[in-house]
């Protein structure tokens, strides 16, 4: 049997046209002005690509193109030559359904336990003093902008410091050795701990609370950070979701891929803000300090900073929100920490 | 050459459900080796769009070797970890990453040319990129530099430079590609473009001023309003123009192109262009990416099917010129960093 193609000499443009005999192990190329026979070992065959012309390459950089495929298949099959797998996988819908069905598995699956479980590894591993690297990076970026000088005397900032350096941690390693403070009146009342470890507290924060014992849980909630290099975690877990965006919608669109990768992100950091509550609840029971009083500082910052505008219109939207904000519904959080002893 | 011209018209045989199989089974096989086998999945996907494409009777092909991609793409993940870590780090390290990679970039961007060019070939003839390291340091480096020095004012003359400089040293067997459009030629889209844009603004800002003026609203929110209208205009508009200049400037580019005595015509029209950019986009959204492979073969189609080559000396008088190997680096730098010149 045979079959007609085309045949292209490799040393200039010239199409001929032949027809492809198979006689034992031997293929001939037969045409007006070609005549070339090779066995079938020195000749390759590329694996079938969809309904592109099937091909013949030489080892002299000679070729045949053969557009009729079925012809070309019951040709050379007859030699051995059956299509590879990753061929066959690619010319079914079922397997084209299947490999969807397994690509959605595997990026949920990375992005659940996956990305996580890299983020922290890495984390874990980043010097020390590359973290306070970081930390002095960020001071040095913010001071002056948004965070200005404290205005708290030195006695009351020394009070603090002396308690919190007197206070009990469930890991010595968290226990917080860099304290600064600052005012920041475009924030609001807040305290926030960099990944080095050091920890910034806000003027507006310890006017805000009744007592030194919200101050120190707050505090603890943020060392629950530290230790666990949360931010951190996070910053790695962001670039490669941002990443990933950018490169899979990138032609699209570089602003849209933002969008949905900040949604991504919520459901880590709210994770950490849970574990972070249960590290101070541990920090606050082995100071005799009562778990509520992050619960009350809590409360208290909502009301600062959303007080205004709540209203029972809202309560509908309560769940989206809770799914959108980086924090988990601090309401939702002030409950789980009630129920602490 | 008093020989009429004869006109192949280029046609592109791909099919988006035959290609949305290769592309699933090629993803999902990457994922599972860990991003491994996409350098394979990368062969598959040029040979499907290159032997689907015809001109004269004839397809093109694609002979990349999948290991020099993996290694090409090794090293730009590698480095584009060492710039996203440098940069956490403090400025100056991240500054000294990103001044290291653009010393290095214009040297991959010609090696990126070089293999994508000996890997094509045509009626089993292979083409060349002849493009020397030092013009690749001023046509991908100083020149993008000097017209972002002047705002933007000489970018169409380094856009005309750079097509130049990849035309005139590219080649198929023993002839040479030339690109004969001057920076005039250039200049109209982009002058076009921006008058419009900066027409639509400033309607815009005398719109959305027009309206508030009535109304009461303190100055400081009255600003906000109509710079956000203006923005928006901005962003409207923007839309329109990324599909008008992609169809301008590749007619501009291909109509002024030849090869040897061989001439190119290309006949895409901005509407066109626009309708299949703009449905695309909403439906690879819509379908959170799965039609990404469908829209793919679309704007291939259109890209190609517009384009014809003008013959008039017989095809089959090319010969092989001399053939040289690349390394597969640069072109996988350039589609990881995203600065891939699209031709």
């Amino acid at each position: 049997m045979s079959v007609s193609g085309f045949y292209f000499d490799g040393r200039s443009a010239r199409r001929y046209t032949v027809s492809l005999e198979l006689r034992g192990d031997v293929l001939h190329v037969i045409g007006d002005a070609v005549e070339r026979s090779e066995a079938l070992a020195d000749i390759k065959v590329p694996a079938p690509l969809g309904d592109t012309p099937r091909l013949i390459l030489f080892a002299d950089g000679a070729r045949c193109e053969v557009v009729d495929r079925a012809g070309f298949d019951a040709l050379l099959q007859t030699a051995g030559h059956a299509p590879s797998l990753i061929a066959r996988m690619e010319a079914r819908w079922t397997y084209a359904v299947a490999s969807l069905l397994v690509t959605l598995a595997l990026i949920a699956a990375a992005y659940v336990w996956g990305l996580p479980y890299a983020a922290r590894e890495a984390a874990e591993r980043m010097p020390e003093k590359v973290l306070v690297m970081m930390d002095g990076q960020f001071l040095k970026t913010f001071d002056g902008r948004l965070l200005e000088p404290t205005k708290l005397s030195s006695a009351r900032q020394q009070a603090l410091v002396s308690r919190l350096r007197a206070m009990h941690w469930p890991d010595e390693a968290a226990k917080p050795d860099r304290i600064l403070f600052r005012s920041a009146p475009h924030i609001g009342p807040n305290a926030f701990a960099l990944p080095g470890g050091t920890v910034v507290m806000l003027d507006e924060l310890v006017m805000l609370a009744q007592n030194d014992e919200e101050i120190l849980a707050v505090l603890a909630h943020e060392m629950g950070h530290v230790t666990e290099r949360h931010a951190l975690r996070q910053m790695l877990q962001a670039s490669v979701v941002g990443l990933a965006m950018a490169w899979y919608v990138g032609d699209v669109s570089t602003i849209l891929a933002a969008a949905p990768s900040a949604l991504l992100e919520t459901r880590y950091s709210r994770d950490f803000e849970r574990r972070a509550d249960n590290f101070a609840v541990r920090t606050l029971a082995l100071n005799g300090i009562p778990a509520s009083r992050l619960g009350e500082m809590l409360a208290k910052l909502e009301e600062a900073y959303a007080g205004k505008q709540q209203s029972k219109k809202e309560s509908d939207q309560a769940k989206w929100m809770d799914y959108l904000s980086t924090h988990p519904a601090t309401e939702e959080r002030i409950r789980a920490l009630k129920e602490q002893p | 050459m008093d020989q009429e011209l004869r006109r192949e018209p280029f046609i592109f045989t791909g099919r988006g459900g035959e290609y949305f199989r290769i592309w699933i089974v090629n993803l999902c096989l990457s994922l599972l080796t860990l991003g491994i086998y996409s350098a394979w999945a990368k062969v598959r996907r040029m040979q499907y769009f290159y032997r689907h494409t015809a001109v004269a009777g004839a397809n093109f092909d694609y002979h990349g070797d999948p290991v020099a991609i993996l290694k090409g793409r090794i090293l730009a993940v590698g480095m584009f970890a060492l710039y996203s870590v440098a940069g956490q780090f403090s400025i100056v390290a991240g500054l000294i990453a990103f001044v290291l990679i653009l010393a290095v970039m214009p040297w991959l961007l010609v090696r990126s040319f070089r293999f994508r060019l000996h890997n094509t070939s045509y009626r089993g003839l292979r083409f060349s990129f002849h493009g020397k390291n030092g013009e690749g340091y001023v046509n991908f480096l100083l020149l993008p530099l000097v017209s972002y020095m002047s705002l933007g004012l000489l970018w169409p003359l380094a856009h005309q430079q750079i097509r130049r400089y990849l035309h005139n040293n590219s080649q198929y067997g023993n002839e040479r590609f030339g690109l004969h459009a001057g920076p005039g030629l250039f200049y109209k889209p982009y002058l076009i473009v921006f008058g419009a844009l900066i027409g639509v603004m400033v309607a815009a800002g005398v719109i959305a001023a027009l309206l508030i003026k009535g109304t009461s609203l303190p100055s400081e929110s009255a600003v906000a309003v109509v710079m956000g209208l203006v923005l928006l205009a901005y962003l409207a508009a923007l839309l329109l123009i990324t599909p008008y200049l992609a169809a301008r400037l590749q007619n501009i580019i291909w109509n002024n192109t030849t090869l040897g005595p061989f001439g190119f015509e290309s006949h895409l029209r901005a509407r066109g262009m626009f309708g299949i950019m703009a449905s695309n986009f909403v439906l690879i959204i819509l379908t959170l990416g799965l039609f990404k492979p469908f829209a793919d073969i679309r704007i291939a189609r259109y890209r190609l099917e517009n384009m014809a080559l003008q013959v008039n000396a017989d095809l089959d008088e090319f010969v092989a010129g001399v053939q040289v190997n690349a390394s597969a680096a640069g072109e996988e730098m350039a589609e990881m960093f995203d600065i891939d010149i699209a031709i």
